[in-house]
């Protein structure tokens, strides 16, 4: 049975057309400005392609502020806050779903009170206890804190995955002898492999994109992130667009390569683990 | 035997518990504790004073407060809601099996992943006077000027909302559409054979069926909009004029320009009331969740 295309049915596929030409030209439109020369950019009309590429722009972003450290301090800042996330997160989960401990809702609740918590309202403190600790300006105190205000997120993604594997494949693990950290490693963490997979990228994303801690917390260069960096482009007179999108080309190249490779693992974590009943 | 599963029920526990206690727990009744105190950073040496309820008082009458929070509360109302009502139309349009699914799916990931500073900056260029809009638009032979979208306070606040909706539109269709799949689909069969039309389908299944996790979502959405920040920062940096800056914006100036902590944590308590009360209303929803 062919379905037929009524006039309906044309508006609506072109409005989906449309809007999803939007969600994606804003991307288009800034790899397209990294490559401009600057009187492309306020061109009239309008220019969608640049006249000539402009390597240029790349050079200078890389040369004008030190940009392949801060995605490096990203890269270490985000790995050890999934570290954190997913090592913490499993452990908690592991409990909350197969131990008879109590008060195991009001922890849940609980930790989803935290991630209603306006970051203005930590932030402060956080600065001094880190003045206090030297975890100031370092990768590892940033990557804490971004892991922990991850974890509300990941303990309620996987509390659902650690739920839908049977009871049984851990108590025939028992009866042969295996411990907790044996249970843990060769039972659980194969079976969940995919699920933790999954929210490891949406935690490493999200700890990519933090910008206010980052910007608080590590305000000299040695352990700024990327997302900070990006910002220093701006010069006091004027905003090199056309630099301020090579740069921000280079901020987001690892962010796109990862959801490039990986879609079929963040929806499926979005869309699975999300939000359920 | 089972008492020692217990106790090892626990000790799992325990890392994420003493993470969340150091780094989220003590700091908020920290900074409840200093919105009781006169204390700035620049006089940290001499200590801090007790002022009671002298920094709300303060709060209140603060204009500029209340103009960041008005703000922050319309920002709000007019992102959430149409992020719900585009949210929705593309989760129900995601869920149908049409041609070119994936690479819809596959598309609406690129607002998500984007980071919310770049985002700005992006829309800073589409919006700027000398940008991409005014460029566009100036091809047509009745446009004469260029328009500042972001230097006039009406036309800011209008172009910051639509950068946030292009922006966490993607995040709500997938929740909602991550509600959409769980429906059985005989629901729709059995009304469609009673006569039933698309909207009534809409109002008496969907809706119904999906609402404990579209209310979930909405309220993640209305607490992550009432803290803005990087978005606006990088679009406008809270111009102008001050009329696209919002509370947590001002609470950070507070703390870190100002130096004046025992204000700044006077106004961060307010707002976090405020989300408090918000959330109250979505309590029954969250409970569900949990069970």
């Amino acid at each position: 049975m062919k379905e037929r295309i009524t006039p309906v049915k044309a508006i609506l596929i072109a409005l989906l057309v449309l809007y999803l030409f939007a969600m994606v030209f804003p991307l288009l439109y800034l790899v397209s400005a990294s490559f401009m020369m600057e009187a492309d950019l306020s061109a009239i009309p309008a220019k969608l392609f640049p006249s000539s590429l402009q390597f240029g722009n790349y050079l200078t972003a890389f040369t004008r502020q030190p940009i392949v450290k801060y995605v490096m301090n990203s890269f270490i800042t985000s790995f050890i806050s999934i570290f954190i996330c997913l090592t913490t997160g499993c452990l908690a989960s592991y409990s909350l779903v197969r131990t008879r401990i109590k008060g195991k809702t009001l922890f849940l609740l609980f930790v989803l009170a935290i991630s209603l918590l306006p970051t203005i309202t930590i932030i402060n403190p956080i600065y001094r206890m880190y003045s206090e600790a030297k975890l100031l300006n370092t990768r590892i105190g940033l990557s804490i804190i971004s892991a922990v205000l991850d974890l509300p997120m990941t303990i309620w993604f996987l509390t659902a995955a650690f739920k839908a594997i049977p009871v049984s494949f851990e108590e025939s693990a028992e009866i042969e002898g295996a411990g907790l950290f044996q249970i843990l490693l060769k039972v659980y963490v194969p079976l969940l492999k995919g699920s933790i997979f999954s929210i490891g990228i949406i935690d490493f994303i999200s700890a990519w994109n933090k910008y206010l801690l980052s910007q608080v917390l590590n305000p000299l260069e040695k352990a700024r992130t990327v997302v900070v960096g990006l910002t220093l482009y701006q010069l006091e007179i004027s905003i090199p667009f056309e630099i301020v999108s090579a740069a921000a080309v280079i901020t987001i190249v690892p962010l796109f390569v990862i959801v490039l490779l990986f879609q079929k693992n963040i929806l499926g974590g979005l869309l699975d683990g999300g939000i359920k009943e | 035997m089972a008492r020692k599963r217990e106790i090892r029920g626990y000790l799992l526990l325990m890392p994420a518990a003493i993470l969340i206690c150091i780094l989220i727990l003590i700091p908020t009744v920290e900074t409840i504790y200093c919105s009781f105190f006169d204390y700035r950073t620049q006089t940290a040496a001499l200590g801090m004073k007790f002022v009671g309820l002298n920094n709300y008082a303060k709060v209140f009458g603060d204009e500029f407060f209340w103009d960041t929070m008005w703000w922050t509360i319309i920002f709000t109302v007019v992102t959430v809601s149409l992020e719900l009502v585009i949210g929705m139309l593309l989760a129900i349009l995601m869920s149908k099996k049409i041609p070119g699914q994936g690479v819809i799916r596959a598309v609406v990931l690129v607002p998500w992943a984007m980071p919310a500073i770049v985002a700005g900056i992006i829309w800073s260029q589409i919006f700027a006077y000398n940008g991409f809009l005014n460029n566009l638009l100036s091809a047509f032979p009745f446009v004469t000027e260029n328009y500042a979208w972001l230097g006039n306070e009406g036309s800011a606040k209008i172009s910051v909302m639509i950068a946030d909706i292009w922006k966490n539109t993607p995040y709500m269709s997938l929740l909602l559409l991550s509600g959409l799949l769980t429906i059985n689909k005989e629901y729709y069969e059995a009304a469609t054979i009673d006569g039933a039309g698309r909207w009534r389908k809409f109002w008496s299944i969907t809706v119904p069926l999906i609402r404990p996790t579209m209310m979930v979502t909405i309220l993640f959405r209305i607490i992550s909009a009432m803290r803005v920040y990087d978005l606006i920062v990088a679009m406008t940096n809270g111009g102008p004029g001050g009329s696209t800056t919002t509370v947590s914006m001002y609470a950070i100036n507070t703390y870190f320009t100002y130096g004046n902590i025992g204000y700044g944590s006077a106004m961060s308590v307010v707002l976090l009331l405020i989300s408090v009360v918000i959330s109250m209303f979505f309590v029954d929803s969250l409970k569900s969740r949990v069970r």
